[in-house]
């Protein structure tokens, strides 16, 4: 049985938590606590240190999802689990613009850590204040010539969406597999014993 | 009642400074914020903070699922040092750091006074 681990990070209040429950085959194990900081005013509780779900994927592969807590002061899981992913997707709240700058930095965060293939997954797009998705990967640091990730919009809550979602990131990650195979990249594959 | 932050943290110094080989000791939330700390040089609370919260509910997740129950303590035993994580009240996690020279019955018994203590200056 091959595993896969992925990794869906992304700012408070994203839908990191509620994406990985929605597409999870097994009871997510997560670890909510209530939120006493500025996590407050978004929701009551917030992930201190993952969520984790599982999804059967063809007969010999299982994917491995694992959900970052959001605050900085977690940075320490974003290292813990963006060291072992095959590949991320970074959950962007598409109506909170003041959040574009936090997702920046997380972004390079990772990248920092990891050469793991990235998607962007688009939320909250069906809100009056969200952003078109060019405008979002402009504040994000993505100018012209400049390689864009794919990018796609999910919606968290929904079973459609969220497989989609998965679906383009696992595909993503074959694609660059394919085209450059890294060592990095290819040491990652292999199933951890 | 206001939290009487003063006199929390006048308890941390006190437990610090008079229990043999703790080298640290914090009170955090278990979302991962710093409530009063007395730390050793180097070691920045809010990670601190979001690290034990972390473990504890990692911890309490094994306790539930893995059917041990409530947790009363998390023990990290390393090569140089303890830390332990105690679960106190609702809202509250205590972190101590001890070093390896520390007696674990007497240091057990200490977290627990502590503990008590910190506990009514919580409601």
């Amino acid at each position: 049985m091959e595993i896969m681990r992925l990794v869906v990070t992304g700012p408070v209040g994203a839908g990191k938590s509620t994406f990985i429950r929605t597409i999870s085959e097994i009871e997510v194990v997560d670890t909510d606590r209530r939120a006493t900081d500025e996590t407050a005013d978004l929701k009551s509780s917030t992930t201190v240190a993952f969520d984790f779900g599982r999804l059967q994927f063809g007969p010999d592969t299982a994917l491995h999802l694992y959900g970052t807590p959001g605050q900085a002061r977690f940075d320490f899981m974003w290292d813990i689990l963006i060291r072992k992913a095959h590949a991320y997707i970074m959950l962007v709240a598409a109506h909170r613009p003041h959040e574009f700058r936090y997702s920046r930095r997380m972004l390079a965060f990772m990248r920092q850590r990891s050469d793991a293939p990235v998607i962007l997954g688009l939320t909250h797009m069906d809100l009056d204040k969200a952003w078109s998705q060019k405008d979002i990967l402009l504040a994000l640091g993505y100018v012209k010539g400049s390689q864009q990730p794919p990018v796609i919009v999910v919606n968290p809550t929904d079973q459609q969406s969220t497989t989609r979602a998965i679906l383009t990131l696992v595909q993503y990650y074959f694609t660059i597999l394919q085209a450059a195979p890294h060592p990095q990249v290819y040491e990652a594959s292999q199933p951890c014993s | 009642m206001a939290i009487n932050l003063e006199k929390i943290s006048a308890i941390l110094q006190n437990f610090v400074s008079s229990t043999n080989d703790v080298q640290g000791a914090a009170l955090v939330t278990p979302d991962g914020l710093p409530l009063a700390a007395t730390l050793p040089g180097g070691m920045d609370e809010e990670r601190v903070s979001a690290m034990s919260a972390a473990m504890l509910s990692l911890g309490e997740r094994i306790g539930g699922e893995l059917a041990r129950g409530s947790i009363d303590r998390i023990y990290v035993e390393g090569n140089t040092g303890y830390g332990i994580l105690t679960s106190c009240s609702e809202d509250a996690v205590f972190l101590v750091l001890a070093s390896q020279a520390a007696k674990q019955g007497l240091l057990l018994l200490e977290i627990k006074r502590a503990v008590t203590e910190l506990k009514t200056l919580l409601q």
